[in-house]
């Protein structure tokens, strides 16, 4: 792999990603799935279950994304 | 046969240049119509030759107390807003070009941002900013930000400040940095450097940078009509009151209009090749 | 070290105001989305009611409603004044006498005030004496009248935004084709290409970062508009065909004086700016060859 600045990479996400990109990135979906989430899926599942599974995925995009 | 090819070319340029010219005058024309016409004629069917002018729509407004207290504001505002815009952004691009800044790349998007966000989203938080959060004293002396002339001063910074930084950046790194070095070896200190080697060498720009950001605060009507009340209202927010409560008084309105259209023209006539590069923060050189 | 101190005091006193008026306007809203807080109620305190400012939001029609005006309005005034200020930016390449006249006339409905815009338009359009509806009216047989007709008055909004920002970028891609080299042109010329190849082939592919800059200015501006609109339609009318979400937020939210809820909606107008503003930027700068291995440029 070529080290490009700032230790850019690309793994699954399908662009070039520094660590402050996947941190944002985690954050918009964390704020996305918990709106859907309050909008669709609430009245069967509670909130906190979006928590998780977008901790999951925040942890999951900020180390291998 | 080339020859005739080359005509057509040409009507047709011309052609398609008169029909954008007059889209684009014939609606401004026909505001300055209406500020010409009184009550009575207002309603007569639309025609763009003015027969009798209407001076007192004019007259009237000018000679209207609150009127002028709105354009005094609108030109303190202004005025105070470029020129503290100018300066900051002249010591804030000379430190970003000139020296080596942890960060300074950061700084320079986050500026960004900062110019892109929907104003509408900042209208809450700055009115309850300027009214419960920058508040000092109690009661009757009760000093706030809220409906003072500083609190729109330092509000438009932060739209036209980025965009004045995004300006300078390139005319500052521009200049060659051995002139400021040779300075420093005279014995001369930073002040120095800035105001007698880059003041004169960036005054073109600085002066693009100075006119456009006041346009810009001279333009804008969202936040002046949110975050003041009487005492530092500017003439877009008079504008629109004008609709709101004399509601019927089109030709006053459009008086006002006229008014405030005068300092875009001279912009637009003296500072035209400018105006984009200004409008794309200095992307786009034309 | 001592000069970078310099370096931090030159840049300070910018770094302050934006953080004092850009900022920390931010950071304190978003504490007082999570609370239920209404000056003027019953009821001055400030009661945390966690996510439920949110929860109302995601379900508030006239929120979604101002959402789905707003991009509608940006994608179509936005597509129409790049095919445009395309097709006036090529016709405005070659040199003919009067140029710089019209260039002046053109560049002029970017300088106005854009309340002064929505002015101007609302004189053209008003019903009883407006040129528009009278013209359609007699030679046509229109009805037109943007007080009442919901569809006319999107359109009318539409158009608006094109009369003011297609100079924009006419002169903007302007600046970028004056800017092309001319050998690929002429390769394709001597290759046989005609116009249309070489402006498929040829232009257009060399043009592509700077009409997605014009593109990531036009879209975030048009994101924003609110003078003008606010101006012409007095609000958004008819009803909320016209209501943006900026004006949606000026004429209704503000006025209600329900902070808590105010705060989570201008915090999520905010998000929405940012996703939309850093996926363009991402395409603007991945797109634009980090990697040249997508055959992009050759």
């Amino acid at each position: 792999m070529m080290s490009e600045p700032k230790q850019e990479r690309r793994h699954f996400l399908p662009i070039y990603t520094n660590a402050f990109d996947r941190v944002f990135i985690s954050i918009v979906v964390l704020v996305a799935l918990h709106l859907l989430w309050m909008r669709f899926l609430e009245a069967f599942l509670p909130l906190e279950v979006a928590t998780i599974i977008s901790i999951i995925l925040g942890f999951l995009i900020i180390r291998y994304g | 046969m080339r020859r005739t090819r080359q005509i057509i070319d040409y009507a047709l340029t011309y052609g398609l240049w008169i029909v954008v010219a007059a889209i684009t005058l014939l609606p401004v024309w026909w505001m300055i119509v209406v500020s010409a016409r009184s009550r009575v004629e207002l309603f007569n069917a639309p025609d763009l030759i003015i027969r009798s002018f209407y001076v007192q729509n004019y007259t009237d407004v000018i000679n209207n107390r609150t009127f002028q207290g709105y354009m005094i504001n609108s030109i303190i505002i202004s005025t105070a807003n470029a020129v503290l815009v100018t300066v900051l952004a002249l010591m804030a691009t000379y430190a970003l070009s000139r020296y080596k800044l942890v960060g300074s790349d950061n700084i320079f998007f986050t500026t960004l941002t900062q110019r892109m966000a929907p104003p509408a989203a900042f209208l809450l938080p700055l009115f309850l900013l300027f009214t419960q959060l920058f508040a000092v004293g109690e009661g009757r002396s009760r000093w706030d930000l809220y409906d003072s002339h500083l609190g729109l001063i330092l509000l438009y910074c932060v739209f036209n400040l980025p965009f004045a930084i995004w300006l300078l950046k390139g005319i500052i790194d521009a200049i060659p940095p051995e002139l400021d070095e040779a300075a420093f070896v005279d014995g001369a200190n930073t002040f120095h450097v800035i105001t007698r080697i880059i003041l004169p060498l960036a005054a073109p720009g600085l002066a693009v940078t100075l006119i456009l950001s006041w346009i810009f605060a001279w333009n804008e009507y969202l936040f002046a009509a949110t975050l003041t009340a009487f005492e530092a209202r500017t003439i877009t927010t008079g504008l629109a009151e004008f609709v709101t409560v004399t509601g019927t008084n089109w030709g006053a309105m459009a008086a006002v209009s006229t008014l405030t259209l005068i300092p875009s023209v001279i912009v637009v006539i003296f500072a035209q090749r400018y105006i984009i590069a200004g409008l794309t923060f200095g992307a786009v050189k034309d | 070290m001592r000069r970078n101190r310099v370096g931090w005091l030159l840049l300070s006193p910018t770094l302050i105001i934006l953080f004092l008026v850009g900022i920390v306007p931010f950071i304190y809203v978003l504490y007082v989305g999570f609370f239920e807080w209404n000056l003027f109620s019953s009821d001055r305190a400030m009661n945390f009611v966690g996510v439920n400012n949110y929860r109302r939001l995601v379900f508030d029609e006239r929120f979604l409603d101002a959402l789905w005006v707003t991009i509608r309005f940006t994608f179509f005034a936005v597509i129409s004044q790049l095919v445009i200020g395309f097709f006036l930016a090529q016709s405005l390449l070659k040199n003919f006498p009067g140029k710089v006249l019209f260039r002046i006339v053109h560049t002029l409905p970017l300088m106005i005030a854009p309340i002064s815009i929505g002015a101007i338009w609302r004189l053209l359009t008003i019903p009883g004496f407006g040129p528009i509806p009278f013209l359609l009216q007699n030679w046509f047989n229109i009805d037109y009248n943007i007080g009442r007709n919901a569809d006319q008055a999107f359109l009318t909004i539409i158009l608006m935004d094109i009369w003011h920002w297609t100079p924009f970028v006419t002169l903007t891609l302007l600046a970028g084709l004056s800017a092309l080299p001319a050998e690929p042109r002429e390769a394709a010329m001597v290759d046989g290409a005609n116009s249309w190849q070489i402006f498929r082939y040829v232009t257009l592919p060399l043009m592509r970062p700077i009409i997605l800059t014009v593109l990531f200015i036009r879209i975030m501006d048009a994101l924003r508009t609110v003078d003008e609109i606010n101006m012409l339609s007095n609000g958004g009318g008819p009803g909320t065909a016209t209501r943006t979400l900026g004006i949606h937020i000026f004429r209704v939210v503000f006025p209600q004086t329900d902070y808590g809820y105010g705060s989570a909606m201008s915090l999520l107008t905010l998000y929405f700016t940012i996703v939309i503003c850093w996926l363009l930027f991402v395409s603007l700068t991945q797109l634009r060859g980090s990697r040249g291995n997508d055959g992009g440029e050759r």
